[in-house]
């Protein structure tokens, strides 16, 4: 290609006056739709998340979201867009806490598992739990989103951090802080408890000490 | 191949561009190309679907773009030209699905920018589109991306039955129903397009001997 | 910030996830250069150079457009540096080892079109790694690619021998085998757990 130029090799100022214009009307296309779909997709995700949420803290009409620095201070944001960790404050009708849904993620069978759960103060327990990305062996590992068994895990499981929260073989749940894995599904169950230990251990002292701030909702 | 005269194509010729796409020179099928996609997004019929219509969007974009221009790209830098406009086209329907559907977004993930190594669209744009009026571009892509869109959903269409027993998320076989997991795995994938094709070969290979025996 | 180890990335991308077999990445060049081992395992090694040298381009670019806001740039950006990366490469073959040059011959621009080489620019940026996860990611898949398409030559070289039904012989057989092997390489998947 760059040796022996043929006669009718046309002039490489041509040549770059044509990959000029076609990058320009290429790069307004991309633009323009990215400027158009700004606004949807912002959308798509909080309602979303907001969804997740209202499913996950039955009840809550109201919902605040947090961004949490790096020290573990508090910022209300405006959209779920943001990166970095989050908690989402659910409310009720007369503007009572009735808990913050917190994220979490770690590495299951085949891939990343990411999940969300609710965590209430009052109770100092996890309530409620939901896969939101997952790609395990159907049939064996996907069951963590569908199993009720598994799911009656996450009714009242303790969160007060004096013990770490571990998922045990199936059957064997003694404690209120340990998970009953699926049988079949067991490496799919321990990541969830990983996920959830690690996550919680991070950000439930955070919670704890801006409590009065979420409870007043500001 | 009729030759038509003038710059209008004729009717007949319009058809054959957009039939030749698919049925008798089937992308996935015939001329087994454009394979990753194929398999990889095809575990259940909406996401087949989905696939098969952002696949359509950039390669009749794409064909129509391509054709305009053909007079003015000159041959040394056609192919960087082709692959611009095909990755200008694959971002757009990117950001359209997120805008759509999140959930659609988050089934076919990295395969919607994997469009754009896509050889079907790049494989239309310098065998068809670089040679051939914007009318008869369009529609050549329009049949090339049906036939792919269709072949897509013949795969997806028997990976969600056999393997989940639902059919667009909708039960067909009653909660007794054991579904057949391997489809769903990525070796079902493997499995059923070597089933389509054997079903393929067979046909032709039937249609052949018909034909030996009627001479 | 992805906290994968090392190791875990490198296991999980070489074998569990393994492009090939598992997320069908490079399946056009698995089933058409799969027929001799010679060929298959210089066009695997021709792959393990791109996708390395492409990878650490695309990290390098992502931190660029990350910078200047432009991420709706990525696909258009990253398929330009393929592209480049592959005519690069080539070049830098001819001039420093024409014997290689002559041994890879035509597979180097057939991998512009390799979707596993665009594949491992947008995961390893879609999972945010890190630059050393990066390049462990990048060197897991592409020799996990190059392990799938000699494993198929060498069945395939066997298979030779074999009488196969008519119907059956070509790509419908290529897919059957490897359908099997994605079957067998899913047992490897346990493997990444627990750690």
């Amino acid at each position: 290609m760059n040796q022996a130029a043929p006669q009718n090799m046309p002039s490489s100022a041509k040549l770059i006056q044509l990959m000029g214009t076609v990058s320009l009307v290429c790069g307004l296309l991309i633009v323009s739709t990215h400027q158009a779909t700004l606004a949807p997709i912002r959308a798509n995700q909080e309602t979303i998340m907001r969804q997740t949420v209202a499913e996950l803290l039955p009840g809550a009409n109201k919902q605040i979201t947090y961004g949490v620095d790096g020290s573990g201070n508090l910022t209300v944001l405006q959209g779920v867009d943001a990166p970095g960790p989050k908690l989402f404050a659910g409310y009720d009708a007369s503007g009572k806490l009735i808990g913050v849904v917190l994220e979490g993620a770690d590495r299951g069978y085949a891939d990343v598992i990411r999940a969300m759960y609710s965590y209430s103060l009052e109770k100092q327990a996890i309530i409620g739990f939901k896969v939101t990305e997952l790609k395990e062996t159907p049939g064996l590992g996907d069951k963590i989103v569908t199993d009720p068994k598994f799911l009656a895990n996450f009714k009242e499981l303790d969160a007060s951090l004096k013990n770490r929260i571990v998922t045990v073989k199936s059957g064997t749940k003694k404690n209120k802080w340990e998970i009953d894995a699926i049988s079949g599904a067991t490496i799919s169950s321990r990541a969830v408890g990983r996920l959830i230990d690690k996550s919680a251990k991070e950000m439930i002292p955070i919670i704890q000490r801006n409590r009065q701030r979420i409870e007043g909702g500001n | 191949m009729a030759h038509a005269h003038g710059n209008a194509p004729s009717p007949s010729e319009s058809m054959e561009a957009f039939l030749n796409g698919l049925w008798k020179q089937n992308p996935v099928f015939v001329q087994v190309l454009g394979m990753c996609p194929t398999l990889a997004v095809t575990n259940s019929a909406r996401n087949a679907a989905a696939m098969g219509l952002a696949t359509i969007f950039v390669l009749v974009c794409s064909n129509t773009l391509i054709s305009l221009v053909r007079k003015l790209v000159q041959k040394q830098v056609r192919i960087a030209t082709y692959i611009l406009i095909i990755a200008t086209f694959v971002t757009m329907v990117d950001y359209i699905i997120k805008a759509v559907s999140v959930d659609v977004y988050k089934a076919l993930g990295p395969f919607i920018a994997l469009i754009v190594v896509n050889c079907i669209i790049l494989g239309r744009a310098e065998a068809f589109a670089s040679k051939n009026s914007v009318g008869k571009s369009i529609l050549d892509g329009l049949g090339m991306g049906l036939g792919f869109a269709i072949a897509l959903f013949c795969l997806g269409g028997v990976r969600e039955i056999l393997g989940a027993g639902t059919l667009f998320g909708v039960s067909l076989f009653g909660p007794n129903f054991q579904p057949w997991v391997l489809f769903l795995l990525p070796s079902g994938g493997f499995f059923t397009l070597a089933g389509w094709l054997l079903i393929f070969t067979w046909w032709k290979e039937r249609k052949k001997r018909m034909a030996e025996a009627q001479q | 910030m992805n906290e994968s180890s090392l190791g875990a990335i490198f296991l999980d991308s070489l074998l569990i996830n393994n492009f090939v077999l598992s997320v069908f990445l490079g399946i056009c060049p698995f089933i058409g250069v799969s027929n001799k081992f010679e060929t298959a395992w210089r066009m695997g090694v021709s792959v393990i150079f791109v996708i390395l040298v492409s990878s650490v381009l695309a990290f390098g670019t992502n931190l660029l457009l990350i910078n200047f806001h432009a991420e709706y740039l990525r696909i258009i950006t990253y398929i330009v540096i393929i592209a480049s990366t592959v005519q690069l490469v080539e070049m830098f073959i001819k001039k420093t080892s024409p014997a290689l040059f002559r041994a890879l011959g035509i597979y180097l621009p057939l991998i512009t079109t390799n979707c596993a080489v665009l594949g491992v620019a947008l995961f390893q940026t879609a999972r945010n790694y890190s630059f050393a996860q990066s390049v462990v990611f990048a060197l897991g898949s592409s020799m996990g690619f190059t392990l799938a398409l000699v494993i198929m030559a060498i069945i395939r070289e066997r298979l030779e021998l074999s009488d196969i039904p008519g119907t059956a012989k070509g790509t419908a057989l290529v897919l059957m085998i490897a359908g099997t092997l994605s079957l067998a390489f899913m047992g490897f998947a346990g493997m990444g757990g627990g750690g």
